[in-house]
């Protein structure tokens, strides 16, 4: 007897007791259902966690900062070693430093990571804003390479800026996407919001307005009652050259500020900072140096060997791709209980297919006496069996593919309309690779296959004289 | 005429917990190739038996059971198959046809067994049927046949692969006389114009002794 002769035998058989045989299947399909969308969701979110690090650049980028903060050594309670810390003057990050970085081999931006506060005039709205100076060379790297109108300023003087899409709705303007299906509510339309094309803003001036203390020239003029204002505004327009795409769950976002604006503009606008704070407190700050600077490298290979450059220098790295290691062990920790749960399911459907296997066979002896009797084998019988065995474990797999695929696109659905925020685009909270698909299939034929051990090898050892005396 | 079967002190003893039943005791006879033998003896007499261990069902306790050439006791379990295969085709009181295959299919059967090709086996089959007398009765099913149709399907099943000897299980137990004597027309011609051998068991003695060559005729599990 041929593979296929047995192939058939064992689908022919299942055929005849459809109603029991689908029952059979229909376990393994909530088995490998359950399996499934609960493995999707742990995939899902680490796909989501890698694609974001990816996708804002945190395996390629890092911050220098002054001095290297040894967390481990202040939780550990070593007293010496913070007052080491303390005593240790920071390392400034200065000009010099930066040059430095910026000649590394490796690395293709670097900059620094400032921001200063100000006011935002625009569609007959005010908002109090962060703006970030962030040079032109930017804009091959997201989030500028990939804006949802306009571009970055062509060089770091210009006088145009690039707005994020979450001031203008802060300003009462929703700029509309095609992703986007939003509709004004009710309290949009009190505050006046309004639904624009990208077009509409670009090219059209914004008012920045900055303060700076006003050292006054007779301080004793304020004791007296002068009337003195402590701070000096100073009002600038721009043009908006460009709009940024809406964040979403999964946009680190580095700076949260509103405005990108080109530094050596930015560096004419009078302003208010804690570092002039500081000046006033008489601490004196070097010129040219700075809290943080931003790093990008090419690609993720060098970011070690970089940042290993940079801490020579004596100040301080922080990247968070060095979390990721921690972040991907956790969510190993997640699959595998989600998978657990998941294979309990299973396992139950596996006792169903040995309940249905020796109640069909107790069912089919007297047809086993006769196989035998007319010359069958016991491998041969055993592997009739097998076939049945495996065709429950295929067709419940696949079936319970569909199931988990159809039950998790129902809860992603509820997941975005009903839990997450409506103001950003829908997020895919479950992911099905092709590991996933065929380990499900895999696993589940060889669960079933197990499943069919016992009762195949029991049909096989039938007695074919009692069989065949059999009612 | 050369010797087909030759079988030796053969005993078959059951057990029922502590309690031996010996079903076949120290039986020792001989088949030629090409003669119709009859085995005859009450119920529980251990003919059965004795043609279940000839047929590779069963196994036997002490003695040996020579069948062309090859002692059956020493077969593991594979080649036991295949003496069922191709070595001898049975034919049971109860007929035995699997209920939901059709006529052809319940011949198929054991040629699917043999590994015979698929048209080939198909066409074989249908042969069969014709040479039982059943040409027209491909597509029916044995709940759709009569006692007498039933049974010539089972020994066209039983004819499938060539055997070199039919074992009949009293044949005709099921049947009304008439239906009966045409079965045994069948055996007769089977074994008058192919030559084949034949091995029956019966209690009917009259019938016995009306087609066979010789008989044998047992009682609690010895010949007398």
């Amino acid at each position: 007897m041929n593979l296929q002769d047995m192939t058939i035998m064992g689908f022919s058989n299942l055929w005849h007791t459809r109603l029991r045989s689908t029952l059979t299947i229909l376990g393994v399909v909530i088995g490998i259902g359950a399996l499934t969308s609960m493995v999707s969701f742990g995939t899902g979110m680490q796909k989501n966690l890698t694609d974001a690090f990816t996708k804002n650049d945190l395996f390629t980028s890092m911050n220098v900062t002054p001095k290297d903060l040894n967390v481990d050594e202040m939780m550990s309670g070593d007293l010496s070693g913070i007052g080491k810390m303390l005593d240790e003057k920071p390392k400034p990050l200065t000009d010099s430093i930066l040059e430095a970085i910026r000649e590394m081999e490796g690395v293709q931006l670097a900059f620094p990571d400032e921001s200063f506060a100000g006011k935002l005039q625009f569609n007959d709205n005010e908002v109090s804003k962060n703006m970030q100076p962030i040079p032109a060379a930017a804009s091959a790297f997201y989030p500028y390479n990939d804006l949802l109108a306009g571009e970055l300023y062509p060089h770091d003087s210009s006088q145009s800026v690039v707005i994020k899409w979450e001031t203008l709705r802060d300003l009462g303007l929703i700029v509309e996407y095609p992703d986007l299906d939003y509709t004004l509510s009710r309290k949009d339309s009190l505050k006046g919001t309004r639904i624009v094309s990208p077009d509409s803003v670009i090219g059209r001036k914004i008012t920045l307005i900055t303060a700076e203390l006003n050292i006054p020239s007779n301080p004793l003029g304020i004791l007296m009652g002068d009337d003195f204002d402590p701070f000096e505004e100073t009002s600038r327009e721009y043009t908006i050259c460009g709009i940024t795409r809406p964040r979403d769950e999964f946009t680190f976002d580095r700076s949260r500020s509103a405005l990108v604006i080109p530094p050596v503009t930015a560096r004419k606008i009078p302003r208010l900072s804690f570092s002039s704070v500081w000046d006033i407190l008489g601490e004196g700050k070097e010129e040219g140096t700075y809290s943080s600077i931003y790093v990008r490298v090419a690609e993720m290979e060098v970011l070690t060997p970089v940042r290993e450059k940079i801490e020579a220098m004596g100040v301080g790295v922080f990247a968070l791709a060095d979390e990721l290691d921690e972040i991907k062990r956790a969510f190993l920790i997640m699959d595998s209980l989600l998978g657990a749960i998941g294979t309990i399911a299973l396992i139950i459907a596996a006792l169903g297919i040995i309940n249905t296997m020796l109640m069909s066979i107790l069912e089919r002896t007297r047809e086993i006496g006769v196989m035998k009797a007319v010359g069958g084998s016991e491998n041969e019988i055993k592997f009739i069996f097998f076939v049945e065995a495996a065709c429950i474990g295929l067709v419940g797999a696949v079936f319970g593919l569909l199931l988990g695929w159809v039950v998790t696109r129902i809860a992603n659905q509820v997941m975005n309309t009903m839990v997450l925020p409506d103001n950003q685009g829908p997020v895919d909270l479950f992911y099905f690779p092709l590991w996933l698909i065929l380990g499900a299939i895999g696993f589940s034929v060889v669960v079933s296959l197990a499943a069919g051990l016992y009762p195949a090898i029991r049909a096989a050892r039938i007695d074919p004289v009692r069989a065949l005396r059999h009612d | 005429m050369s010797t087909i079967l030759s079988i030796h002190n053969l005993s078959k003893i059951y057990h029922k917990g502590k309690v031996e039943i010996p079903a076949v005791k120290e039986v020792s006879f001989e088949v030629t190739q090409g003669s119709y033998l009859s085995i005859v003896g009450k119920s529980g007499s251990g003919k059965s038996t004795l043609l279940n261990l000839v047929g590779g069902l069963d196994r036997p306790t002490s003695g040996t059971i020579q069948f062309n050439g090859k002692e059956l006791g020493k077969l593991n379990r594979y080649h036991l198959a295949l003496h069922r295969r191709f070595g001898v085709g049975m034919i049971f009181q109860s007929f035995n046809l699997l209920p939901r295959r059709t006529a052809l299919d319940n011949i198929i059967l054991p040629l699917t067994f043999a590994g015979v090709p698929s048209r080939k086996r198909k066409q074989r089959a249908t042969k069969l049927l014709e040479q039982v007398g059943l040409g027209g009765r491909t597509t029916h099913f044995p709940s759709e046949l009569s006692g007498g149709e039933a049974q010539r399907v089972a020994i066209a099943r039983a004819l499938a692969n060539e055997p070199k000897m039919i074992l009949a299980d009293e044949p005709t137990g099921n049947l009304d006389s008439s239906t009966a004597n045409e079965i045994i027309q069948l055996l007769v011609s089977l074994n008058k114009d192919k030559g084949l051998t034949i091995l029956m068991v019966t209690h009917d003695r009259e019938t016995a002794d009306a087609v066979s060559d010789s008989i044998i005729t047992l009682k609690d599990g010895s010949i007398i």
